[in-house]
């Protein structure tokens, strides 16, 4: 454990305090989990949609509204909640592993039945091509080759991973510091409130919390 | 003189106070004065170092006659050394780079560029978001949606800058158009450099040409504007789109750049409509996927560029905001943010409770409900604190950041 807490960065790219990391993590994930919102709209637009895509979608809604409320807070944190935000941001980072794997051996098996009938519609119009490359040689040349289109789909994908690694490890970092950070201590009291006369999600929120913050206490600290 | 300038905006005003005061001298004396005295930081360095070599680049490159470039140039000049213009003008230098790298990047000769990537956005898009988003929300269209899409995209994208720099430069402290100025350039700078490095096709290209590959002589296409061309009656965006320079432009969308910079820098100054704003972000974002302009990864690159820009300026650039205060003259002094006094982690030295405390302290149960709760004592050692004390201190002590 404690060669694990070793390696977390203790600052930003070296420089920066943890705070300004964590604001704009979290709103790099905030801006980038509205995909779940645009992805629901299916519903009304008619285009289908499959078990997953709707589980990628609703997990993304639902990580939205809990990374926002650390956005609101984030100049006056707290424990519990950023201990949720940390517990959570990795469960995600998790799936989002997951789902890259899934979607992407689903693209490429879409792209090959795709690419079939793109090449039936290529012979159509090899004609024009040949004349096309009659007149300017170089055309070919404008457009990108096939490893490199690949490339740049592995390049993008792995560095939007390896960022999201390293975000999780600053919000690890962050959650560290308030936990050591006798300012932002948990009181006993304020956990164990009264949420009997509560409705049952803010009861579920509250002990999900609870259970957020125990968990990262035994990893972190 | 009791005219309603003075008695709406200049009611609140300090008095002998001149923070809000612009520069009315035309003497380019002062600017030289101001230039010797001078003192550039690395940052300031590294900035006009930048902005410099793209214009010289732009100078250089631009097919213009080279007087046409020279008189331009001096025209530029004219207005930066002359106090009263130079205020404005000098500090809009991302923007005016900008917008002199954009009209000559359409002059690049083909050969040059780089390759055009037709699979890379929609294989990126289905790899983090599932699917494509644009497929999705242009699968059924009618005209009321038609309409609604064109408002925020071809229409207010255009004005909202020059509305929101105005607003800004009234309501706003004194000082925050310079920083609108600095992040709006630079955010479009980069992405303009990012979309002659990196061009992809964007999603009306899948539509109409399939994954097959593209080329520079290739027309471009209005998408779902076609539609409003045909609903008004008029050519307008169908001409303008067919005979675009940046055709293969899509990554990233600098449409959503600018919304979201232009709502950042409103949710700043202006945090109680900070819902309006967020929304006309995803209004704009839902019209450019629809109109089949742009996936939904070009949106969160031009997001993402926005939102890091727009910390940096705000941590670096940005004067503080008194949302009590009415407007820029109501402002007594500028202030900045301060880093290290702003950090929710920085231990405050006037601060008792901040002394760090053993793991052995924070090692208790939540759990343990049935155990008498711990009064603290005279006698506690320094690193001893009560929790309830320590709370009853978190409340008062984040309102120092």
């Amino acid at each position: 454990m404690r060669s694990f807490l070793l390696t977390l960065p203790k600052s930003f790219l070296g420089f920066m305090p943890l705070y300004l990391a964590v604001e704009i993590v979290l709103g790099i994930s905030i801006l980038n989990k509205c995909s779940g919102v645009y992805g629901i709209l299916a519903l009304f637009t008619g285009h289908p949609l499959d078990f997953m895509q709707w589980v990628a979608y609703l997990w993304s809604v639902f990580t939205l509204i809990i990374f926002s409320q650390g956005l609101y807070l984030i100049h006056k944190p707290n424990l519990l909640l950023f201990s949720q935000i940390c517990a959570l941001y990795t469960l995600d980072t998790l799936f989002t592993c997951f789902f890259t794997l899934w979607f992407t051996t689903q693209w490429f098996t879409l792209e090959d039945t795709a690419g079939g009938v793109a090449s039936q519609s290529n012979n159509s119009n090899l004609i024009s091509t040949e004349r096309l490359t009659v007149r300017n040689t170089d055309i070919s040349k404008q457009s990108a080759t096939e490893s490199y289109e690949y490339s740049i789909t592995i390049l993008i994908t792995l560095v939007s991973l390896i960022f999201r690694f390293y975000f999780n490890l600053i919000l690890a970092s962050f959650v560290q510091e308030l936990l050591h950070h006798p300012k932002y201590l948990v009181d006993r009291d304020d956990v164990e409130q009264n949420l009997k006369n509560k409705p049952i999600w803010k009861r579920l929120y509250a002990k999900s919390q609870k259970g957020c913050y125990k968990l990262c206490k035994n990893l972190l600290n | 003189m009791a005219n309603p300038f003075s008695r709406w905006f200049l009611s609140e005003r300090p008095p002998n106070c001149h923070v809000a005061d612009l520069e009315t001298s035309l003497d380019p004396n002062k600017t030289l004065l101001k230039v010797q005295k001078y003192k550039p930081a690395l940052s300031d360095w590294v900035h006009y170092i930048f902005l410099g070599s793209i214009m010289l680049f732009v100078f250089i490159t631009n097919p213009a006659p080279w007087s046409f470039k020279i008189l331009f140039y001096c025209f530029l000049g004219t207005l930066f050394i002359i106090p009263a213009t130079s205020q404005f003008f000098f500090n809009a230098l991302p923007i005016l780079t900008w917008v002199a790298l954009y009209f000559t990047s359409s002059y690049f000769p083909d050969d040059r560029r780089p390759p055009i990537t037709v699979k890379v956005l929609p294989a990126v898009e289905t790899i983090l978001y599932g699917d494509n988003l644009s497929d999705i929300l242009a699968t059924s269209t009618n005209s009321f949606l038609d309409i609604l899409a064109w408002l925020p995209y071809g229409l207010f994208h255009f004005g909202a800058p020059f509305v929101v720099a105005a607003i800004l430069f009234v309501f706003g402290p004194p000082t925050v158009l310079q920083g609108y100025a600095f992040a709006f350039g630079y955010m479009n700078l980069f992405g303009v450099i990012m979309q002659n490095v990196f061009p992809a096709a964007p999603p009306w290209y899948k539509i109409l040409y399939g994954l097959q590959s593209a080329n520079y002589d290739m027309h471009g296409s209005p998408g779902g504007l076609a539609r409003i061309d045909e609903l008004l009656g008029i050519h307008m965006y169908t001409t303008a789109f067919s005979n675009s320079s940046v055709i293969f432009g899509a990554f990233p969308s600098l449409h959503s750049g600018c919304a979201t910079m232009e709502a950042l820098f409103f949710c700043y100054c202006f945090p109680k409509l900070k819902p309006l704003f967020i929304a006309y972000v995803c209004w704009l974002w839902w019209s450019t996927m629809y109109l089949t302009h742009h996936y939904f990864v070009d949106l969160m690159a031009g997001s993402v560029l926005s939102y890091v820009i727009f910390q940096y300026t705000k941590y670096t650039h940005l004067p503080i905001v008194d949302t009590s205060l009415f407007c820029r003259w109501s402002y007594t002094s500028i202030e900045k943010y301060d880093i290290s006094k702003s950090d929710p982690l920085a231990a405050d030295s006037n601060d008792i409770e901040s002394v760090p405390l053993s793991n052995l302290e924070l090692d208790f149960d939540l759990n343990m409900t049935d155990e008498p709760s711990v009064s603290p004592s005279l006698f506690d050692g320094s690193t001893s604190v009560s929790r309830s004390s320590a709370t009853s201190i978190t409340s008062l002590g984040v309102k120092r950041a």
